[in-house]
């Protein structure tokens, strides 16, 4: 089609309402790096495949379902992070009750990771940011009334995903319900664990060979059950832009659709039941773009393997509003950062939703958030009546033009990827995770300069903070409460029946045979998880990450800004001439939660303003931390937490650094820390505490002038 | 914390890890003051030093170094040693910060009771390393340890200055498509101990071989350094800890050969003796830019070059001429 005819009339209208400037100075540069316009015509979707097509038909950009939610809406489903299996389970009941279909479940880092709640190295994480499992028995005080047969379950589990899922299944067996009823998603997604969230346990080639023995069981024997959930959701948290996430978690996908193939499947056996796990964040039009500019590739992805079931290259996904887009600062913004996250979820045709509380990064969601969160999707799915049309945008210029646009950035990225021999060993190269890494510290760069806003942080700002609602904590009981009931089971089951079947899976391991299956006696004679992960270690061994840094981004990112920068390097040379060294900062990591964006940003920015910045290796316990501060001898150690561990961990590495002599070491802390916390973190000798959102210069200052007091003055 | 020099050496000989910290700080430091404390600290040391096996490790960016100190540093422990670590990082950005990763790759030695790991910034002149990698060593050695590892990347000249302070010189290649001795300076091979092809895992075994016989070839065209040592050619996987045992073996042959011939001592003596010309080059330099009549008449004499008022040597001669009063 050619352009509108009055087209130019239009432009010479809006560049006299300009005062003379071009339009062109109305484009928006978008972070994925396509160039937004202000108006979109037909001219710009004209003779588009992607255009003009009908849900439940390839390519499916405009829905899987041929009716969609005019038909029956998506799955409200709501991820619960409890500590224990008791308080989750009564909350399970809760929820249900209030008009939610489908169960979630969040676990601990130490179950993630392995680690019996026993374990010295996971002192710090039990209950934490989700619920602790150690054996079958919490698996049944987990779903204690709930109907496995009936109930959809999904599982965010991707390391100990044998010990989980064998777990499950035993639990359910216990129940009276057998393989083939049993319905759900695991997550299951290993590929993306070592790109961002490092919740895997052993390296990529056996954990590519655990999801092909499951994939294979599962298609056998549970065929309503989703054994895969190829997740973005992460990448995103992590800072990856929207075409990143698109490109890189449908590369994922593929590299798990040829592992199957490879291992003798049938691209119809197990592709049906593959889901995904999209994040969806604050650029509305952007991500609506993305769920459909996904199905679309996905579908194209897939006819390479020639699948005969239609089934096979149609993408279903879970979404959840992005945990990143919530602010310490003035909370309640929060619920409407979430409403609009989940109608631009919702117009791109999500499958099911999670919205997040808007406390969460403040504390764990208390009864009151987890409402608000639930019914904020009961509100759009029943008072707002969007439900009634099926992809109510398509046709539109603009969201047409956008999805074609990164239907064609992230085809190029996963071409790259092709190129490279598939995501696993483009994630061995390193690639993937460099790109995340850079467009999180840009983004972090434009937030400190204001050019991304966020209400309440760095524009609007309240000058008096104050919390007018309940914060919920992990109670301290858990782990003593865990370790009690693990003894219990380790004193009253056979042991010798336990020996034999943890030898049988380690042979497993060795020999060939599929680990789920052979996981399954393991569990029903009442092994620990631990004890399960174990016995596969001895075999593949434990994963350790290389951790690369990025140095640049974030200054070049900052070019805008030079001055705050400017005087920040001045500091830092200062403190050199006058101490002989640049003011030396580790940055550490401990316990078991793996989400490194924080500290990575931290990281490179710090050095970036002329600090020198020693980068701790993930998962360290407080010793370790503190060893390392006192043999490179810094001045400055920043504790990043994330997942509540650091009421335990942050003071047990004050008191680790005194007993090597270092306490003049000055500690400070960063991340989701609830500022009712923060005078027991000050008690416990923290200097500072930097809550989410605080702008790197801003932080850099403060770490500054405590160094000048202790050092210049 | 300490004011004295006599406070960190006992501490240092207690085995104390914070002061043994502290004192290679001073030994890093730019600061004149903190220079002098360190030199003091390291005279009183002397009598503690010298027991350890120095060994340098060098290799081209991504080569392994880090991975193979990991794994070598922690068979060591096991053997009952202790490990010191010095890892000279040269990342340093545009403003002059850096950051410093090294122990992200040796995870489990970092951890390890019996190791000392200290990554240092390179910041400053290569002069710097010489000077502060050599005195942290001989700390280190006073402190217990016994094997000292030296990690320095292949490029620029650190290499050769790292050479010129170890027993054990060691160079990491991996195998890589096309001409193997590319990007390699012919100087390193000279200065070499043992090449060690690493990554020889998975299917890279062959092509590990391949380049074996390539090196082999190239260090038979150059002359041995000693004639009780040629250099050997071997293969590694510091992933999966193989050929890592038979390394160690190497080095201790070495010594032991070494040790017998008397080129040992000679060796270290020589290595003592190019340290104190260093120094005094060193100090020479320090000295005279540090002079106040210096300092005030170089600038001009710059100007004046660069304008061709004066020759180069002109000016050369008038600014000596200052320290011969
Ligand atoms: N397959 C294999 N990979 C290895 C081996 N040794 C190291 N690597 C990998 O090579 C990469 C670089 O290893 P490093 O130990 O960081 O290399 P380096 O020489 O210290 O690198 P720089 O400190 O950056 O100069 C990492 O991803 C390692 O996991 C090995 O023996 N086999
Ligand atoms: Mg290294």
């Amino acid at each position: 089609m050619s352009q509108h005819p009055d087209y130019t009339k239009w432009q010479a209208l809006a560049e006299k309402q300009m005062k003379g400037k071009s339009i062109d100075t109305l484009n928006w540069n978008t972070p994925e790096g396509i160039t937004v316009k202000p108006l979109y015509t037909a001219e710009d979707v004209a003779g588009l495949d992607s255009v003009n097509t009908l849900p439940g038909m390839a390519p499916y950009v405009r829905g899987p379902m041929a009716t969609m939610y005019a038909g029956r809406p998506w799955t409200i489903r709501q991820y619960a992070g409890f500590s224990t299996a008791k308080e989750s389970n009564a909350f399970y009941h809760k929820a249900l009750a209030a008009g939610q279909k489908g169960l979630s479940v969040a676990f601990d880092l130490a179950t993630h990771r392995g680690y019996d709640s026993d374990h010295p190295r996971v002192a710090g994480d039990i209950g934490k940011a989700g619920v602790a499992i150690d054996s079958v028995e919490d698996m049944k005080i987990l779903f204690d009334g709930i109907p496995l047969d009936k109930m959809s379950v999904s599982m965010t589990m991707n390391g100990a995903v044998i010990p989980i899922l064998a777990g499950y299944i035993v639990a359910a067996e216990e129940q009276g319900v057998s393989h083939d009823q049993l319905s759900g998603t695991i997550q299951n997604d290993i590929l993306k664990e070592y790109l961002t969230r490092n919740t895997y346990i052993y390296p990529p080639t056996p954990s590519m060979r655990i999801i092909s023995d499951i994939m294979s069981f599962c298609s056998k024997n549970m065929p309503k059950y989703n054994t895969i959930s190829i997740s973005g959701y992460h990448m995103m948290e992590a800072g990856a832009n929207s075409v990143l996430q698109t490109a890189f978690t449908l590369a994922d996908g593929v590299e798990y659709v040829k592992a199957a193939i490879k291992s003798g499947m049938d691209v119809d056996e197990f592709a049906p039941r593959l889901s995904f796990f999209f994040g969806i964040g604050m650029n509305f039009f952007m991500d609506i773009a993305m769920l459909r500019a996904a199905r679309f590739l996905w579908h194209r992805l897939m006819s390479q393997f020639n699948p005969k079931n239609v089934k096979s290259s149609m993408l279903r996904t879970h979404c959840q509003t992005s945990g990143w887009s919530l602010t310490e600062q003035d909370p309640y913004n929060n619920v409407i950062r979430t409403t609009l996250e989940a109608m631009s979820a919702v117009l791109g045709g999500t499958q099911s939703l999670h919205t997040n509380s808007f406390d969460e990064a403040i504390g764990l969601p208390t009864d009151f958030s987890a409402r608000i969160a639930r019914n904020t999707q009961i509100i759009i799915q029943e008072e707002s009546q969007v439900c009634n049309v099926i992809d109510p945008l398509g046709g539109s210029y603009y969201i047409e033009a956008l999805t074609k646009e990164i239907i064609d950035e992230a085809q190029k990225i996963i071409d790259e990827i092709e190129s490279l021999g598939g995501m696993a060993k483009a994630i061995e190269s390193g690639m993937p995770k460099m790109r995340i890494e850079e467009s999180a510290a840009r983004k972090q760069a434009r937030i400190d300069q204001g050019s991304d806003v966020i209400v309440g942080v760095n524009k609007y700002k309240l000058a008096d903070e104050t919390i007018d609602f309940e914060v919920r904590e992990v109670p301290a009981t858990v782990r003593d409460e865990q370790i009690a009931r693990i003894e219990q089971i380790k004193a009253s089951r056979d042991k010798d029946l336990v020996a034999k079947a943890l030898a049988d899976l380690t042979e497993a391991a060795k020999n060939g045979g599929n680990l789920l299956e052979a996981a399954l006696p393991a569990v029903r004679a009442r092994a620990t998880v631990g004890e399960i992960s174990d016995a596969m270690e001895s075999v593949f061994g434990r994963f350790v990450a290389t951790t690369r840094c990025i140095s640049g981004a974030y200054s070049s990112e900052c070019e805008a800004k030079p001055d705050v920068i400017n005087a920040i390097k001045q500091r830092t040379t200062k403190f050199l001439e006058s101490q002989g060294r640049r003011p030396r900062l580790l940055v550490t990591k401990m316990g078991q939660d793996g989400h490194d964006r924080g500290f990575k940003v931290v990281a490179s920015a710090y050095a970036d303003l002329g600090f020198d910045v020693d980068i701790s290796p993930m998962f360290q316990t407080p010793a370790e931390a503190a060893k390392m501060a006192i043999e490179n001898d810094v001045h400055v150690v920043g504790a990043s937490s994330l997942a509540a561990g650091h009421k335990s961990l942050i003071p047990a590495l004050i008191e680790e650094l005194k007993k090597l002599g270092g306490q003049e070491i000055i500690v400070v802390a960063g991340g989701v820390i609830p500022p009712v916390d923060y005078d027991f973190l000050f008690e416990a000798g923290v200097a500072a505490v930097f809550g989410p959102g605080t702008p790197i210069p801003d932080s850099a200052d403060r770490t500054l002038s405590l160094l000048e007091k202790k050092y210049l003055s | 914390m300490f004011t004295s020099a006599t406070d960190y050496v006992s501490g240092i000989l207690a085995g104390d890890r914070r002061t043994l910290a502290r004192t290679i700080t001073l030994i890093e430091s730019v600061l004149p003051a903190h220079q002098e404390l360190a030199r003091k600290i390291v005279d009183q040391l002397l009598p503690h030093t010298g027991k350890s096996v120095r060994i340098g490790i060098t290799g081209v960016p991504g080569a392994g170094k880090s991975t193979y100190i990991e794994s070598f540093g922690t068979m060591l422990t096991e053997k009952g040693h202790r490990v010191a670590v010095l890892a000279i990082d040269p990342s340093s950005t545009r403003s002059g910060g850096s950051i410093l990763g090294d122990k992200t790759r040796m995870e489990k030695l970092a951890v390890n009771d019996r190791a000392f790991i200290r990554p240092s910034p390179s910041s400053g002149t290569l002069g710097g390393v010489g000077r502060k990698t050599r005195e942290t060593m001989l700390a280190c050695e006073a402190a217990g340890y016994d094997v000292v590892i030296i990690e320095t990347v292949g490029v620029g000249q650190s290499e050769t200055t790292v050479a010129s302070m170890v027993d054990f010189f060691l160079v990491l290649m991996i195998a890589g498509a096309g001409d193997e001795l590319q990007g390699i300076k012919k100087g390193v091979l000279e200065v070499a101990d043992a090449i060690v092809i690493n990554k020889a895992d998975g299917d890279n075994i062959n092509r590990a071989k391949m380049a074996r016989r390539e090196y082999e070839a190239a260090l038979h065209m150059l002359m041995p350094a000693s004639a009780n040592w040629s250099p050997p050619v071997l293969t590694c996987s510091s992933l999966f800890s193989e050929g890592i045992e038979t390394i160690w073996e190497t080095i201790l042959d070495h010594k032991q050969r070494f040790i017998k011939s008397g080129e040992f001592d000679v060796k270290r003596r020589e290595q003592a003796l190019e340290w104190m010309h260093f120094l005094l080059e060193d100090g020479l330099r320090t000295w005279f830019y540090t002079n106040p009549e210096v300092a005030q008449l170089l600038p001009g004499l710059k100007k004046d070059i660069a304008q061709l008022k004066i020759s180069p040597t002109a000016a050369a001669d008038r600014l000596l001429a200052l320290l011969k009063r």
